[in-house]
């Protein structure tokens, strides 16, 4: 570079320094408000219970205590309600993945009676909220003796219309001359979609997997109305009844809020294309 | 187009027995990849709503064997209940201030974002995310104590800047704001991440066109940009709309509709009638009602995936 150019970039950037001062302190007061809560959570579930009442508030408490976790994992079944919402998330996404990809599998590549008043008839049911089909689907599970049991907690989750949706799109792009050059070399249908439809979606599969899953794991409603015992609370569900019990003492619902969150900030660091990819999937947001 | 095709199919085939057909065992095949679904999707879906709509005409408990048929008793009762108005009137107030705030903002934000002097812009679309990670009942948590009133670090930060205490979930005038303020805070982020998609698809040239026919980055963005971003923003108004309508996880962990019903919403009714006061016909009644109302929205969400 010539010492003109410099100048001229260097002057070039001076002009537009009062914009870029603006935007970044903005930018800043963003990453403040979005990631703050977080953090200040995370700072007071280390406090002690007179710092947590303390005024000013303490950002950053003066001495770090575990008592909070130590609390809240022996004295709550706390481990306990990690492992369901774990299981619960785990077992719903694989099985609605099965499920729908079977699914989306027929609705994007074969012709059958009555596959486009199915499939209208499907998205048609986007349109009834949920808390209308909360109170049958109870009675449903109660009749098929679910209530309170792991079973009441997946099954009826696991028919997820958006989901064959989403994947019925994406299975529509794989080109028929795979499907035709599998069958040639002798492949039955459900190898077909098992070796050929399942692995080339993989994205899609993903993608949904993400939506499922965190979607479960911040579930509250369900969990709400099918379970009584609270061995076999989720997580969403214990920190609803924390905060009915503990009102005021913030140093465990702090604790308990953080810990319920962390898996999936760790998931998402790693995933994150997923997660916005997923997003618009219209799911994510319970 | 099915049709025709089936009809070939069905002279090929015509020779053997019924189920030996080559398009009877084409569509056999077809509905063993959707049985597991459809049977579910049965049970779950279609069968719980039409289940619905006649709870809607019934009286009882949820665990009543016989509920007495009504009529369209409900539907009158909840006309002269004391609380469905002031339902109503929560979730109606709370929904137009919620969705034009949080799409007026998140379109702020997501000029800012994309703003050409940003680098790094996967950082601050990774920090708007991250609050759509939490559950609502985690999130409540989190903001029970930054709202809290006297300790709380909100109060605290307000205080600073000379504004008053302000008992954000237990005065009935604030209540609903201060729902609206950690609901906002828990959604933002998929509406900047939209628009922030949008707006970066615009292509560069329609800019460079406005800015040398003499438009001003103001003129730029409400009269290039903006108008492009439209079917996005109406995806965004539609889907926060019909969020905003059946709010209740962060309700029901923070103020449990209180203080005086000043937090109460449409599902918090069908929540409370349904599985605590023993009225299931009345919850039921509610929940058509809220289908009434979410049905024409959510038609346009259809309409918009189905374009996509």
């Amino acid at each position: 570079m010539t010492p003109i150019d410099l100048r001229r970039d260097w002057r070039k950037r001076l002009r537009i320094l009062p914009q870029a001062v603006v935007v970044y302190v903005l930018l800043a007061l963003l990453v403040i408000i979005m990631l703050g809560p977080y953090l200040y959570i995370f700072s007071s579930s280390f406090k002690e219970t007179y710092t947590l009442i303390s005024i000013p508030p303490q950002i950053i408490p003066e001495q770090f205590v575990w008592d909070n976790y130590t609390y809240i994992l022996s004295e709550l079944p706390f481990s306990l309600w990690f492992f369901n919402t774990i299981l619960v998330a785990v077992l719903v996404t694989v099985g609605t993945v099965l499920i729908d990809a079977l699914a989306a599998y027929a609705f994007a590549k074969k012709e059958f009676w009555g596959r486009d008043v199915l499939f209208g008839l499907m998205l048609a049911t986007i349109m009834i909220p949920g808390a209308l089909l909360l109170i049958p689907a109870f009675l449903i599970t109660n009749w098929l003796g679910l209530l309170n049991s792991y079973g009441g907690l997946i099954i009826p989750a696991l028919a997820n219309v958006l989901g064959v949706f989403l994947l019925r799109q994406f299975m529509q792009t794989i080109p028929e001359e795979l499907e035709h050059a599998a069958r040639i070399d002798g492949c039955t249908d459900f190898g077909v979609f098992w070796r050929i439809i399942m692995p080339l979606s993989a994205p899609a599969l993903a993608t949904l997997s993400i939506v499922v899953f965190t979607s479960q794991w911040n579930n509250l409603v369900w969990p709400l109305v099918v379970l009584n015992d609270k061995d076999l609370y989720t997580l969403p569900l214990g920190l609803a009844l924390l905060r009915s019990e503990f009102q005021v003492n913030y140093g465990i619902t702090s604790a308990a809020a953080f810990l319920s969150v962390v898996p999936l900030l760790i998931v998402f660091l790693f995933l994150q294309r997923y997660f916005l990819e997923g997003l618009t999937v219209g799911a994510v947001k319970g | 187009m099915t049709a025709s095709s089936g009809a070939s199919q069905t002279t090929q085939g015509q020779s053997g027995p019924f189920w030996g057909r080559a398009a009877v065992r084409r569509n056999l095949n077809a509905y063993a990849f959707i049985l597991p679904f459809m049977v579910l999707f049965a049970v779950f879906n279609i069968g719980p709503f039409f289940w619905a709509l006649w709870l809607s005409l019934l009286r009882g408990d949820l665990v009543d064997q016989v509920k007495p048929f009504v009529g369209y008793q409900n539907y009158v009762s909840l006309t002269t209940d004391s609380i469905t108005l002031k339902v109503f009137l929560n979730s109606l107030q709370y929904t137009v201030s919620v969705v034009p705030i949080a799409v007026v903002t998140a379109l702020a934000l997501a000029f800012l974002i994309g703003n050409k002097l940003v680098r790094f812009k996967d950082f601050y679309r990774a920090v708007v995310f991250f609050p759509l990670l939490a559950s609502a009942a985690a999130t409540a948590q989190i903001w029970s104590y930054i709202l809290a009133p006297r300790y709380g670090v909100l109060t605290y930060l307000l205080g600073l800047v000379g504004v008053p205490e302000i008992y954000w979930l237990s005065d009935p005038d604030w209540a609903l704001y201060g729902i609206l303020l950690v609901e906002w805070w828990r959604g933002i982020g998929f509406h900047i991440i939209l628009f922030l998609a949008a707006m970066l698809g615009v292509p560069e040239e329609l800019h460079e066109a406005a800015r040398i026919d003499g438009a001003n980055a103001w003129q730029v963005a409400t009269r290039v940009t903006i108008p492009l971003m439209r079917p996005v923003i109406l995806f965004s108004v539609v889907m926060g709309t019909i969020w905003a309508f059946q709010l209740f996880d962060t309700v029901f962990v923070l103020t449990n509709g209180g203080p005086v019903h000043a937090t109460a919403t449409i599902v918090w009714y069908i929540y409370n009638h349904a599985f605590r006061y023993g009225q299931v016909g009345m919850a039921a009644a509610m929940g058509v009602v809220l289908l009434l109302i979410i049905m024409p929205i959510s038609y346009v969400q259809m309409k918009v995936l189905g374009e996509r």
